[in-house]
C-alpha cells in the first residue's frame, strides 16, 4: 500500500510590485492512499497540484515535510533513482535516436549491456503491449498510442511497484485512449502495481479506476468512487470543475 | 568556471599591476594617466579606433537594411537561398584572407584599382563592409520574417503605400532589433585586428588593437601596451554595459532560416533585383578575384614549400585544440547552468552562462598582452606561442559555442531531464547514450565554428608567433609584408580552403544528421 501523509510543498511565487520582487508561497498538502493492484485517478482543475503530487512522489520536487509510505517505509528522503517509482509522461517518454527495443532496454541497463534474461524480458514486455514486431522502429515511426505503449513496456520491465501516469492519454484520440486504459488496467492487476493516473478527462477516470481523488488548490478535497464522484457530484468545487453549476 | 575565471582574471590583473596603478599613490597614478591623456598619439589612436568603427557600422547597417529589405520584398529572387547561404561565408573566412581578396579587387593590379587610397580608412571600411554587410543582412532579414503574414494581408486590404508599410509594420519591428545589431557590428569593428594591421597603412590609421601589438612587438614598450589594453578594455566594458540594456540580442549563427513570408511588394522588381545583385557582387568578388589570381600564380613553388605545410599543421592543431577546449568548457558551463535552471536556481544558472560570455568583452589582444606581461618574467613566451594561442582562442570561441549549443541543451534538458533522472541515467552513460547522440549536430557546428575561426586567427599568434611557429595566417601576413603578393594570394586561398574543408568535415562527421525526429 502507498500512503501519502501530510505531504507539504509550496512553489515560490514572484509578484512584481514596482521594481522589487517579493516572494510568497502557495501551500499544498496531500493525503491519500493507493492499494496494490489499483489505479487511483487524480482529477481537478488546472494548476490545482495534480502533477505536483506525482512530482513529489517521484522525487522531481522535494516535499517540505510529510511522508510517502510504501508498505510502511518512508521513501520521501530517497534519491530519485532509489525510489521504486516509474513515471509515464504525456510526451517525450522516448529518446528519438533509439529504437523501441533500446528505449525499453535503457530503463533496466543504461550501459545497454544486456544479459540473455534481460533481452527475453524486454521481448516479453513488448509482446504484452502488442509491439513485438515494432522493436526495431524509431519513435518517429510510431503513432502516439504506440509510443505510450513503449513507455508502459519500459515501466513493466523496471518492475517498480509504483506507476505514476502524468496525463499519458492527453495526446491520444478516443479509441486509442480506451485501448491504453484497458492495457493499463490489465498490467496493474497482473503485476499488483499501485498506479496514480492524472487525467483531464472525467471519462478516462471513470473508465480506468474504481476510486478517484479530486484535488483543489493543493489539497485532496475528497476521495470517492469514481462514478459517484464525477457523475453525481455533491461538492460545489467538483460541480464547477465539471461545468454543472 | 574557476578555470575560466583564472584565465581571464590573471592576465587582466597582471595588466593592472603592471600599470602601477594599484601599487602607487593616487596622485602619482593621476599624473601617469594625465600624461597619457595629453599624448597626441594616444588621442589619435582612440579617435581613429572609434571613427573607423563608427563609419564601418553606419555603412554596414544602413546598406544591410536596404539589401535585407530587398531580399524580404523580392522573395522569388533567383538563387535567393544560395546567395543567402553564401552570405554566411564571411563568418568563416579568416580576416587576413579577406584582406587579400580586397587587395585582389581594389589593389593597384585589381579589377577596380584604388591605388594608394586603399591603404588607410578606405581599405579598412571596404574590408569591414565585406564582413559586416552580409552579417547585417543575415541578422536583419529574420525581422521581416517575424512580421505576421496577417499584418501584410491587412496592410494590403487597407491599401497601405510602401512608406506606410514601412512606418506601421517594418520600422516597429526593426526598432527593437537595430540597437543590438549596431552594437554587435561596432564591437566587431572596434576589435578588428588583421584588417587594420594589413590595410591600416601607418600611424595615421592605427586602432587600439594594432597599437597594442606595435607597442609590444616593435616599440618594446610594455607600459604603453598596458595603458592601451586598459583603454580598450574600458571601451569594451562600456559597450557591454550598454548591451545589457538592450532587450534584443542578435544570434550569430552559421545557419539562417531563408524561409520567405509572402510580402506584397510595390517596388520595381528590377530595382530590388539590382540591389541584391550589387550586394552579391560586392561580397563575392573579393573571394572570386583572389581565387582567379591564385591560379595565375606560382602554385607549385608555394605548395612545395615545407613552411606552408608546417604552418598548416600548426593551424590545424591550434584550431582543433581550441575547438575542443571551447566545446568542453561550454558544455560544462551550459550543463551546470541548465541543471540549475531546471531545479529553480535561476540566478546561479545565469551566472554560469554569463561567465562563458564575459570573454566577449575582453578583446583577445588584451588577454594576450596580459599573459605576455605576466609570463615574460618567468618563461620565454615565444617558445610557448602555440599553447598560449590555443588557450586564448579556446576562450574566445566560448561565446559562439554558448550561442550555438545553449538553446539546444536547454531544450534537451527540458525534455529529458526528468526522464533521465527517473531512469537513473547520469554521468558518462547519459552522455554516451543520450546527450551526445541527440546534441551532436550543434556540437559539430560549434566545433567547426571555433576550429575554423582559430585556424584563421592572426591576432594572438601575431603577438607570440615567430617564423618557427608561424601558422598559416601569420605566414600569409609575413608574405604580404614582404610584398610577395602572388605567393600570399595562393597561401590565402590555401588557408581559405583549409578552413572551409575543416569546417565541413567537422560539421559533417561530428554533427551528422539524426534520421529520427524528436518524439
Amino acid at each position: 500500500m502507498l500512503k501519502i501523509e501530510q505531504l507539504k510543498f509550496s512553489y515560490p511565487v514572484t509578484t512584481s510590485k514596482a521594481k522589487k520582487n517579493t516572494s510568497n508561497t502557495h501551500p499544498m498538502c496531500f493525503d491519500l492512499t493507493v492499494n496494490a493492484g489499483e489505479i487511483l485517478s487524480i482529477v481537478g482543475p488546472s494548476g490545482s497540484g495534480k502533477s505536483t503530487l506525482l512530482n513529489l512522489i517521484a522525487g522531481f520536487d522535494k516535499a517540505k515535510s510529510g511522508e510517502i509510505l510504501l508498505h510502511g517505509q518512508d521513501i520521501n528522503h530517497y534519491d530519485i533513482s532509489k525510489r521504486p517509482v516509474t513515471t509515464v509522461f504525456q510526451e517525450h517518454n522516448l529518446f528519438p535516436h533509439l529504437d523501441v527495443f533500446t528505449n525499453i532496454a535503457i530503463g533496466i541497463q543504461p550501459s545497454l549491456k544486456l544479459s540473455y534474461d534481460e533481452k527475453l524480458e524486454i521481448n516479453l514486455a513488448l509482446e504484452q503491449v502488442g509491439l513485438f514486431e515494432y522493436s526495431s522502429r524509431k519513435p518517429a515511426e510510431l503513432s502516439g498510442g504506440q509510443r505510450q505503449r513503449v513507455a508502459i513496456a519500459r515501466a513493466l520491465v523496471r518492475k517498480h511497484e509504483v506507476l505514476l501516469l502524468d496525463e499519458p492519454l492527453a495526446a491520444l484520440g478516443p479509441a486509442m485512449r480506451e485501448e491504453i486504459i484497458e492495457l493499463l488496467k490489465q498490467i496493474v492487476i497482473n503485476e499488483n502495481i499501485m498506479a496514480l493516473l492524472v487525467s483531464h478527462q472525467p471519462s478516462d477516470a471513470i473508465l480506468a479506476s474504481e476510486r478517484c481523488a479530486f484535488i483543489n488548490e493543493g489539497k485532496v478535497l475528497i476521495i470517492d468512487e469514481t462514478k459517484q464522484l464525477l457523475q453525481h457530484p455533491q461538492q460545489a468545487e467538483i460541480k464547477a470543475y465539471l461545468g454543472l453549476s | 568556471m574557476v578555470l575560466l575565471a583564472f584565465f581571464i582574471s590573471a592576465p587582466l590583473l597582471s595588466l593592472f599591476f603592471a600599470s602601477n596603478l594599484l601599487g602607487r599613490q593616487f596622485t602619482q597614478a593621476q599624473a601617469v594617466t594625465l600624461s597619457f591623456w595629453n599624448n597626441p598619439y594616444l588621442q589619435r589612436v582612440i579617435v581613429f579606433s572609434l571613427l573607423q568603427a563608427g563609419l564601418s557600422t553606419l555603412l554596414s547597417v544602413s546598406l544591410g537594411l536596404i539589401v535585407a529589405r530587398a531580399f524580404a520584398r523580392f522573395g522569388k529572387f533567383p538563387l535567393r537561398h544560395i546567395i543567402l547561404s553564401l552570405f554566411g561565408l564571411p563568418l568563416v573566412v579568416p580576416a587576413i584572407v579577406a584582406v587579400l581578396g580586397i587587395i585582389s579587387v581594389y589593389g593597384s593590379h585589381g579589377w577596380l584599382p584604388l591605388g594608394s587610397k586603399l591603404y588607410g580608412l578606405t581599405g579598412i571600411l571596404l574590408a569591414h563592409l565585406f564582413f559586416n554587410l552580409p552579417l547585417a543582412i543575415r541578422l536583419l532579414l529574420p525581422v521581416w520574417q517575424s512580421i505576421p503574414q496577417q499584418h501584410w494581408r491587412i496592410s494590403s486590404q487597407l491599401s497601405m503605400t510602401t512608406r506606410q508599410q514601412w512606418k506601421h509594420l517594418e520600422w516597429p519591428a526593426l526598432r527593437e532589433a537595430l540597437p543590438g545589431v549596431v552594437l554587435l557590428i561596432f564591437m566587431l569593428c572596434l576589435t578588428s585586428f588583421a584588417v587594420v594591421l594589413s590595410l591600416g597603412g601607418g600611424p595615421k590609421s592605427t586602432t587600439l588593437e594594432v597599437a597594442i601589438y606595435q607597442s609590444l612587438r616593435f616599440d618594446f614598450d610594455p607600459s604603453l601596451a598596458v595603458v592601451l589594453s586598459l583603454l580598450q578594455l574600458g571601451i569594451s566594458l562600456l559597450l557591454a554595459l550598454l548591451a545589457t540594456k538592450l532587450t534584443y540580442k542578435p544570434d550569430v549563427e552559421a545557419t539562417l532560416n531563408t524561409f520567405n513570408t509572402q510580402i506584397p511588394h510595390s517596388s520595381s522588381k528590377l530595382f530590388l533585383g539590382l540591389l541584391i545583385a550589387v550586394a552579391s557582387v560586392f561580397v563575392l568578388s573579393p573571394l572570386l578575384a583572389m581565387i582567379i589570381e591564385a591560379f595565375q600564380g606560382p602554385i607549385n613553388e608555394v605548395l612545395t614549400d615545407s613552411k606552408l605545410w608546417q604552418a598548416a599543421a600548426f593551424s590545424l592543431m591550434i584550431g582543433l585544440c581550441a575547438g575542443l577546449i571551447s566545446v568542453s568548457l561550454a558544455w560544462s558551463l551550459l550543463s551546470a547552468s541548465t541543471q540549475h535552471a531546471y531545479w529553480g536556481n535561476k540566478k546561479l544558472a545565469s551566472l554560469f552562462e554569463l561567465s562563458g560570455s564575459i570573454i566577449y568583452v575582453v578583446p583577445p589582444l588584451v588577454i594576450g598582452t596580459g599573459l605576455f606581461i605576466l609570463l615574460s618574467q618567468t618563461i620565454n613566451v615565444f617558445e610557448w606561442a602555440i599553447p598560449l594561442v590555443i588557450i586564448i582562442n579556446g576562450l574566445m570561441g566560448l561565446p559562439f559555442v554558448i550561442r550555438t549549443l545553449g538553446p539546444a541543451i536547454r531544450q534537451h534538458t527540458m525534455r529529458y531531464q526528468r526522464l533521465c533522472a527517473g531512469l537513473d541515467l547520469h554521468g558518462w552513460q547519459r552522455f554516451k547514450q543520450i546527450d551526445f547522440p541527440l546534441l551532436r549536430k550543434p556540437i559539430g557546428l560549434s566545433m567547426a565554428l571555433v576550429t575554423s575561426m582559430a585556424m584563421g586567427d592572426l591576432g594572438v599568434i601575431a603577438l607570440f608567433g615567430t617564423p618557427e611557429t608561424a601558422t598559416l595566417p601569420l605566414l600569409l601576413y609575413q608574405r604580404l609584408s614582404a610584398y610577395q603578393i602572388p605567393q600570399a594570394t595562393i597561401t590565402a586561398v590555401f588557408l581559405l580552403m583549409s578552413c572551409l574543408v575543416t569546417f565541413w568535415l567537422l560539421e559533417h562527421f561530428i554533427g551528422k544528421q539524426q534520421k529520427a525526429q524528436y518524439a
